[in-house]
């Protein structure tokens, strides 16, 4: 049973470089199995630098997360946090 | 090796020269051949799985020095290259690759080959990716093949590193201490390694092109960031020059001269990137916020709330001081392919800044100030605003109508905002003439010495064959800018200036003299001037600058500062 959630991107850049890295550093963190993809498009590896970063997403944008696994709502969570946090706001 | 002087021209990073041998610096390693008798897959992939934790232990100790060097928001770029070291996809494609019998440096390669060439064919922030996979790459090649890269971290000292190209992480590693310069084939005034040479205060010259590459390893070399060149076996004079150009220590806090007059040392602010090295610099605000760098490289005009979030940004990376936002500035030289401007028999004295802003851009006008005053009341530090190239009294009293009427709609929509600082930026020879009209009507006037020179003495800033003319320490724009700082405060006006001289550590001494209250400049030479001002005493600079005034040709003008 997969969970999914769609999250519009707040960061100013989208989802690249430091956003970028922190939401691929946060999805391998989790054991559930994350993808990531626009909301009508293909989905891709949410745990892949090349793959997140190759989606383009723009801030404003709408990213639709599938999570599934054994923590995957709590995947889902961690996810859409940083996709809704200002860059400069994001740990260091 | 010949030892003829030989002048490169590219785009100056940083306004400081530097002087010394040619360290050429090559990152693409060799592929090793593949072996005869095949490779041992098992033992390929272990020294895969090494090389991906070197590389992780090598971006986290450059990622630290980069973000005490540089800044944090630079040194995030080092994060993504750890995420792309780490990338399954690359992983289960090096590992495909070993398996149809590549060893792992060659296999690395191919596995990247695809993707790097995928972001290539994008356009803007996606071909940066194209870089960092680069990056990425060759550092996994070179950990592979025990590459005798030159180590950027431990150049001797007085190296000058000449590249086709620099990544954000080669740039992070030199250090200033004891590189002199570099200078890239590449790259333009806002790539990467031009905005961190010039947080670093790195000499720099970039976009060479291919000339740059016919420049022997070891050759003697003067990196002129100011002019913008690469000069091959300099002169003695040359180098001299360059070798006595000293760096102060930062200050971080508002100055005051020796005898406790407070100047206001600021930054002119053409990028976005730029204010976080301003800051630490230690600049007191920002004296001249281009607002142009919004409306380039872009299809249509940034909107309100992009502009407002900039704005925002700026003032609140200087709680304490204050930002003055010049509104958009195009014509002349400067292009926005979406704005039309017309073609004109002479741009510089044609439609440009504030008369486009009444014209034919009245809407990007409003939209602009829209932000403008919404941000005033949102962000951190003192906003000001200021307008270009205003010529007479009619002109400012409709940009401050303007101004009313948005801060009117505003108020009836209920929106939060408040009235900044205003003020007038002197670059015409009539601006200088009733600047006191201006200052009786505005809050503060800022001098832009690049065009008020060109005005005042009618000489092109972009043409050689008057550049002797173009200069401010003429005493005729010595004249128009003392008139200019009388009339502003008679009329209780404060008066900066924002040209490139207020940044020239040689004459700080006579801008105090002048009387100016402000001065900004590029980031790089704030510690300088700061430096320069602490040592000032007032009455002796007013000394000075009478001199200057009365003197009769620039040659004694100059002789005067140099006696002081």
């Amino acid at each position: 049973m997969s969970t999914e959630r769609t999250v519009t991107v707040v960061p100013e850049d989208g989802l690249h470089a430091r956003p970028a890295a922190a939401f691929v550093e946060a999805a391998n963190e989790h054991d559930a199995d994350v993808e990531v993809g626009t909301p009508d498009g293909d989905l891709v590896a949410a745990g892949s630098m090349i793959a997140v970063t190759s989606l383009g997403v723009a801030e404003g944008d709408d990213v639709r997360l599938v999570a599934d696994g054994d923590d995957a709502d709590a995947a889902l969570d961690a996810l859409a946090a940083i996709l809704t946090t200002p860059e400069d706001e994001l740990d260091a | 090796m010949s030892t003829e002087r030989q002048v490169l021209s590219g785009t100056g990073a940083t306004p400081r020269a530097g002087v010394g041998t040619v360290v050429w610096y090559d990152p693409e390693t060799e592929l090793p051949d593949l072996p005869a008798d095949g490779v041992d897959e098992a033992a390929e992939r272990e020294r895969f799985e090494a090389a991906r934790e070197t590389a992780e232990a090598e971006l986290e100790r450059e990622r630290e020095r980069t973000a005490e060097r540089v800044g944090e928001a630079e040194a995030a770029v080092f994060d993504a290259h750890v995420q792309f070291v780490n990338d399954p996809t690359i992983a289960d494609a090096v590992e495909a690759a070993i398996d149809d019998g590549l060893p792992a440096p060659n296999a690395v390669h191919e596995a990247f080959a695809d993707h790097i060439e995928q972001f290539e064919g994008m356009d803007g922030r996606m071909a940066e990716r194209a870089d960092d996979l680069r990056d990425v790459r060759d550092r996994l090649v070179r950990i592979l093949t025990d590459g005798d890269r030159v180590d950027l971290a431990a150049l001797p000292e007085g190296a000058v590193v000449l590249a086709e190209r620099l990544t954000p992480s080669d740039t992070a590693q030199l250090n200033p201490e004891r590189v002199a310069g570099f200078a890239t084939a590449t790259g333009g005034r806002t790539s990467h390694a031009a905005i961190f040479a010039r947080s670093l205060a790195l000499p720099a010259v970039v976009g060479v092109g291919d000339a740059l590459l016919d420049v022997p390893d070891d050759a003697d070399v003067l990196v002129d960031g100011d002019a913008g060149e690469l000069v091959v076996n300099p002169t003695d004079e040359e180098r001299e020059a360059a070798r006595t150009e000293e760096t102060a220590e930062v200050r971080p806090d508002p100055i005051s001269t020796a005898d406790g007059k407070a100047i206001e040392v600021a930054a002119n602010v053409g990028q976005h990137a730029e204010v976080e090295p301003a800051v630490e610099r230690g600049a007191d605000g920002i004296g001249l916020y281009r607002t142009e760098f919004l409306f380039l490289d872009r299809e249509s005009p940034p909107d309100e709330d992009e502009q407002f979030e900039t704005i925002v940004e700026a003032l609140d990376a200087f709680p304490e001081g204050r930002v003055v936002v010049r509104t958009l500035d195009v014509g002349g030289d400067k292009g926005v392919p979406y704005l039309d401007l017309p073609e004109e028999e002479n741009p510089f004295l044609g439609e440009r800044g504030i008369r486009r802003s009444l014209g034919p851009d009245a809407d990007l006008f409003e939209t602009q100030l829209r932000a403008l005053l919404r941000a005033a009341a949102a962000g951190d530090g003192d906003l000001a605003v200021m307008f270009p190239l205003v010529a007479t009294v009619e002109e400012l009293a409709a940009a401050l109508e303007r101004v009313d009427e948005v801060a009117a709609d505003l108020e009836a929509e209920g929106v939060d905002y408040a009235r900044p600082e205003l003020g007038v930026m002197i670059e015409t020879p009539s601006a200088a003439f009733v600047a006191d009209e201006f200052a009786e009507r505005v809050d503060f006037l800022s001098i832009g010495t690049n065009d008020l020179a060109q005005y005042v003495m009618a000489a092109a800033r972009e043409n050689d064959r008057v550049a002797d003319l173009h200069d401010p320490l003429h005493p005729g724009v010595l004249r128009a800018i003392h008139h200019t700082v009388q009339a502003g405060h008679e009329g209780d006006a404060w008066v900066g200036m924002c040209g490139e001289m207020a940044g020239d550590p040689e004459v700080t001494e006579l801008l105090v003299g002048l009387g100016l209250d402000e001065l900004s400049m590029s980031a790089v030479t704030i510690p300088d001037v700061k430096a320069n001002v602490e040592t000032t005493d007032t009455d002796a600079a007013a000394d000075l600058a009478a001199d200057a005034r009365a003197a009769d040709t620039r040659t004694k003008v100059l002789d005067r500062i140099h006696r002081s």
